[in-house]
């Protein structure tokens, strides 16, 4: 009696505890904008002088051109300007009408040109130079961006999920008794600590911005704490992945701080994607109907989930890069084989995920809607050929928006009807962790995870942790203003493409909003590869943090 | 870059589609929570298919049925048991109007905000208005008989006692051996026999004399001169030329006046009323009356009845202002009838589940509109008492002060079917009441001291008070 009467009074603290956690890392990351660093001068002869606030800057004619020179003699997109170091930049005509010259000479549109402070560019007839910052205008710029909104401190956040994982151990020990194991409890616990050495040790470094880290460490501990109500047994590999996750997205935030090592690093990414996909295919396992799975050891993972690293990866490039055919093609042939890979091993959520994202990269880079659309079109018509021949998919179809019916609520909608029906009986504040009941149904705690969240969390912390990644989408889309390279606006509109497509197909699967797919929730769902590619993705959120001193994929500014 | 940096608006577009989707689901999720959280799938308040949490009570408090993981218990006690199903339901939902069926998502107890979590661990408790003990009684008084037996409190619109018989125990019907599940419940060959079948809620019969209740509100309201009024009924009742042209009553009355015609139910004379108020006017009052519409009972509604008044035919016309003549009654909806008269016109809806809040205590039930003028009311009520004194003697009817109208409706068989209408105009015992028994015999005898034990049963109701 003593444990319904301290779940009924849990139940609402852990709703305010997570709405205060996750709507302070909220606001913090939606409301603190970056002041673009500013890297140079770019001054026109009778024209002006323009701050330059990117690594790579189109100079041209065109409205969207990063340096305008409203002149009918400079074509639209004329010419690059790149950064490569202190004063230092590189030169590339874009074979425009004009052309251009250095101090007079006629540059070759296919080469690059190293130039320095004080030649003169020309460009139809317009002479200009680049002239880095005064010692006092960078001064200027770094009291102006000191200035900027602060992100949230860590410290209160810290100690609001900590509370929340302690009564989330005592939750459970309450709902499932003896049936709960000590490793599960105490991978909890760990995963406390992790957070605390996390923080500490990088705030001891400098870092500043947390937000992204205190997010993911919180939906990190739904997962454990879910991973423990339906099968406390491999709690214990959750949280090993999570600290291998971690150690990842560290190693790729140094990696990703040098845009010319990570560049070195593509074509090693793309054999290693390839050679996974391969393995796959070859030594895959079926689980839920699509062929998945690997084991090496002992241990089970998902090579299709770690490909996604690399493909976002491929994906990005620097401006140009997007300039190169040669860059776009070898994006677009890894993909293809990515997709014929993920279609052979009937894991057609995943092959969903990868198009989707493959598509809005490939609008980033060319800007080519129609062309996007035509794809799109392309793709759904090979959709409907697939449905044709895999007649089990083409059921899933059937039910998709009837699974009330009865017909269909105990055959192809029984996953979405206990879905919806454990979910819902949840209501606002849940179950109470360890209470529910749709853990008996299958695939409950990965492709089901929206409702196991509902039903023993509630709805409110069901919500909140899509709006988590919705956060994460648009924070990355709105640093870009600030962003250095494309390489990095990409990575992040990429992963966060991904996230997006991932959890909509994950969460509207579930609720019969869109046909069930099976893929994971990001973070939450059960998995360890699963867990430990979404905290490795956060590199690539990290990498677009353009906040001063707020993270360490980003260096220092120089 | 800036162009990189415009073209990511389709990753706003796509974030928006993840928070639009989650927004309908969210709207759905509140519109519909509670009809998915009760879907017997859910394991957490079914078992097998079996909900496992929650109590009906009768209105005194009285445990009628438990729900608990371990299965369903209802009454010790079989009178109750068998009295009380057609209220209670049944555990294979056969029944559509019972409690079990009606109220379950307030067994359930599910609420938006704590879905189906239950702080007591036992279920909600769900008080019906029905009293145990007056349903015993009305299930003794019908003695195995088909029948029913409602009444309701004409102020509060409390259904008080509702029993239909034939009746079963539900208990002999929880977790039979799987293989012969069937039985009993495919059994029964015709529908109006079946034992999951309410005579109250859902049947239509013919409603015999009480009908003239309804023609006498035409009456009043269509001829000035009723006070004139003289029949003089020689038995046979002669009105035309050819053979089918009679009004049989059961004996010669003599002279009768309007009041005396329907103390002494004279259907010679209620058939030259009839005529003399003609078809239209019938219809329009049998409408008024509400007995062609269905009653809304907790949302259950009941059978609706049906009736034909030819405008061309004197012989149906004057049959169907009797209450013959294929005419249908629902008897929910004639209780409802009784109601309008006790309360100056104006109906209360009637209800099986007892409001806890104490507004609506006070301020009585919900009014389902004008049925027929105070002034036709009034009128009604004066020749209903009359009734009782002329013809069925008021010392029946100890202790109460009761108006009422007997029916002995022909049914095609030998035994006509017994009907007994009205209610009581204490201040503290408002009931109105049915009462009908299949093959019963005469209304008066036979269904007239069924109406009495039972509101004996009931007693006065002081809750108003408390």
């Amino acid at each position: 009696m003593m444990a319904t009467e301290i779940t009924t009074v849990f139940r609402w603290i852990f709703v305010v505890l997570a709405a205060y956690i996750l709507l302070i890392s909220i606001v913090s990351l939606l409301s603190t904008r970056a002041t673009p660093e500013i890297w140079g001068y770019y001054m026109v002869e009778g024209g002006g002088n323009f701050p330059i606030t990117h690594w790579e800057n189109v100079i041209g004619r065109s409205k969207t051109a990063d340096i305008m020179i409203p002149l009918a003699t400079v074509s639209n997109n004329h010419a690059l300007l790149i950064r490569k170091g202190e004063e230092q930049w590189v030169f590339r005509d874009l074979e425009s009408s004009a052309g251009s010259e250095i101090n007079g000479y006629k540059l070759d549109p296919e080469k690059r040109y190293l130039v320095e402070t004080g030649d003169e560019i020309g460009m139809g007839g317009v002479i200009s130079t680049v002239t880095p910052p005064s010692l006092e205008e960078a001064r200027n710029n770094k009291y102006m961006r000191r200035l900027d909104k602060e992100p949230v401190a860590p410290w209160k956040i810290l100690v609001a999920i900590t509370a929340f994982q302690l009564m989330t151990i005592v939750q459970l020990v309450l709902s499932m008794g003896s049936d709960i194991t000590a490793g599960a409890l105490l991978s909890i616990a760990l995963l406390s600590a992790l957070m605390w050495a996390y923080v500490m040790f990088f705030k001891a470094m400098g870092s500043r911005g947390f937000e992204m880290e205190m997010i993911a460490f919180f939906m990190s501990t739904i997962n454990l704490a879910i991973t423990a109500s339906s099968d406390p047994g491999i709690v214990v590999k959750e949280f090993i992945a999570i600290v291998l996750g971690v150690a990842l997205m560290i190693g790729m935030c140094i990696i990703l701080r040098d845009l010319d090592k990570t560049k070195k690093i593509k074509p090693v990414l793309i054999g290693l994607g390839i050679l996974a996909m391969l393995i796959n295919l070859i030594f895959g396992e079926a689980k839920f109907g699509a062929t998945n799975w690997i084991r090496i050891g002992g241990v089970s993972l998902q090579p299709s989930e770690l490909v996604k690293l690399a493909f976002i990866l491929l994906g990005a490039g620097t401006l140009e890069e997007l300039y190169e055919k040669r860059n776009t093609y070898v994006y677009a042939a890894f993909a293809f084989f990515c997709l014929a890979c993920l279609a052979m091993m009937s894991d057609f959520g995943t092959a969903l995920i990868f198009f989707a994202t493959y598509l809005v990269v490939s609008f980033l880079r060319s800007g080519d809607l129609s062309r996007m659309t035509l794809t799109g079109v392309a793709a759904l018509a090979m959709g409907l050929m697939v449905l044709k021949f895999k007649p089990y998919i083409a059921s899933r179809f059937s039910a998709w928006g009837h699974v009330w019916e009865p017909e269909y609520m105990n055959d192809l909608g029984f996953q979405q009807t206990r879905t919806m029906s454990f979910g819902a009986g949840g209501g606002l504040l849940g179950l109470g962790a360890g209470n529910g009941s749709l853990k008996y149904v299958g695939a409950s705690n990965t492709d089901l995870v929206f409702g196991f969240v509902m039903e023993e969390w509630g709805f409110v912390i069901a919500v909140l942790l899509v709006l988590c990644i919705a956060t994460l989408s648009v924070f990355a889309v709105m640093s870009i203003v600030a962003g250095r390279s494309t390489f990095y606006t990409l990575l992040a509109c990429s992963a966060a493409t991904m996230m997006l497509v991932q959890t909509m197909l994950n969460v509207f699967g579930a609720i019969d909003l869109f046909p069930l797919t099976g893929v994971t929730f990001p973070f939450v769902s059960t998995g360890g590869t699963s867990l430990l590619t979404s905290w490795a993705m956060l590199a690539y959120f990290k990498a677009a943090d353009m906040r001063r001193d707020a993270s360490l994929a980003v260096s220092k500014e120089d | 870059m800036r162009k990189q940096e415009r073209r990511a608006w389709i990753c706003l577009v796509l974030a928006m589609v993840l928070i639009v989707g989650t927004g309908i689901f969210g709207y759905r999720f509140v519109k519909d929570g509670g009809k998915w959280a009760s879907f017997y799938g859910n394991t957490q308040i079914f078992t097998d298919g079996y909900i496992n949490r929650g109590t009906v009570t009768d209105r005194n408090g009285e445990e009628l049925l438990t729900a608990t993981p371990e299965g369903m218990a209802y009454s010790p006690d079989w009178a109750t048991r068998v009295a009380t199903v057609h209220a209670v339901g049944d555990p294979g939902g056969n029944i559509p109007a019972g409690a079990i069926s009606v109220f379950r998502s307030q067994l359930i107890g599910y609420d938006l905000v704590n879905g189906t979590y239950d702080t007591t661990a036992n279920g909600k408790k769900v008080a019906l208005t029905i009293d145990a003990n007056a349903n015993r009684e009305a299930y003794y008084a019908l003695d195995g008989r088909t029948g029913c037996v409602g009444v309701y409190n004409w102020k509060t619109g409390e259904i008080v006692c509702m029993v239909s018989t034939p009746a079963f125990d539900p208990q002999d019907y929880i977790y039979d051996d799987e293989e012969d599940e069937d039985d009993g419940y495919a059994e029964e060959d015709e529908e109006e026999e079946s034992i999951y079948f309410n005579n109250f809620l859902d049947g239509t019969m013919a409603p015999g004399s009480t009908f003239k209740l309804v023609t006498s509100a035409a009456v009043i309201d269509t001829m000035p001169d009723r006070d004139q009024f003289e029949f003089d009924c020689d038995g046979i009742n002669q009105f035309g030329s050819s053979e089918d042209t009679q009004l049989v009553c059961v004996s010669p009355h003599g002279t009768v006046d309007f009041r005396g015609a329907l103390a002494k139910s004279c259907n010679g004379a209620f058939g030259a009323l009839t005529r003399d108020v003609g078809a239209a006017t019938m219809r329009e009052y049998t409408e008024k009356a509400g007995l062609t519409e269905s009653v809304d009972v907790n949302g259950v509604l009941t059978a609706e009845g049906s009736f034909d008044f030819p405008d061309d035919n004197d012989v149906r016309l004057s049959w169907a202002g009797i209450g013959q003549a294929g005419d249908l009654v629902n008897p929910c909806a004639m209780m409802v009838y009784m109601g309008a008269i006790a309360n100056g016109g104006t109906p209360v809806q009637p209800s099986l589940f007892k409001s806890a809040t104490f507004i609506k205590e006070i301020s009585g039930g919900k009014s389902l509109g004008r049925y027929i003028e105070k002034d036709t009311a009034d009128e009604l009520k004066s020749m209903m008492k009359n009734n009782v004194v002329e013809t069925y003697g008021e010392e029946n009817f100890y202790g109460m002060d009761m108006y009422a109208k007997s029916g002995t409706a022909e049914n095609g068989s030998d035994t006509p079917d017994a009907w007994f209408v009205g209610f009581t105009g204490d201040e503290n015992a408002p009931y109105a009441f049915v009462v009908w028994v299949k093959n019963g015999g005469y209304g008066s005898e036979v269904a007239a001291p069924i109406a009495a034990r039972v509101i004996n049963a009931i007693g006065p109701d002081y809750s108003d008070e408390e």
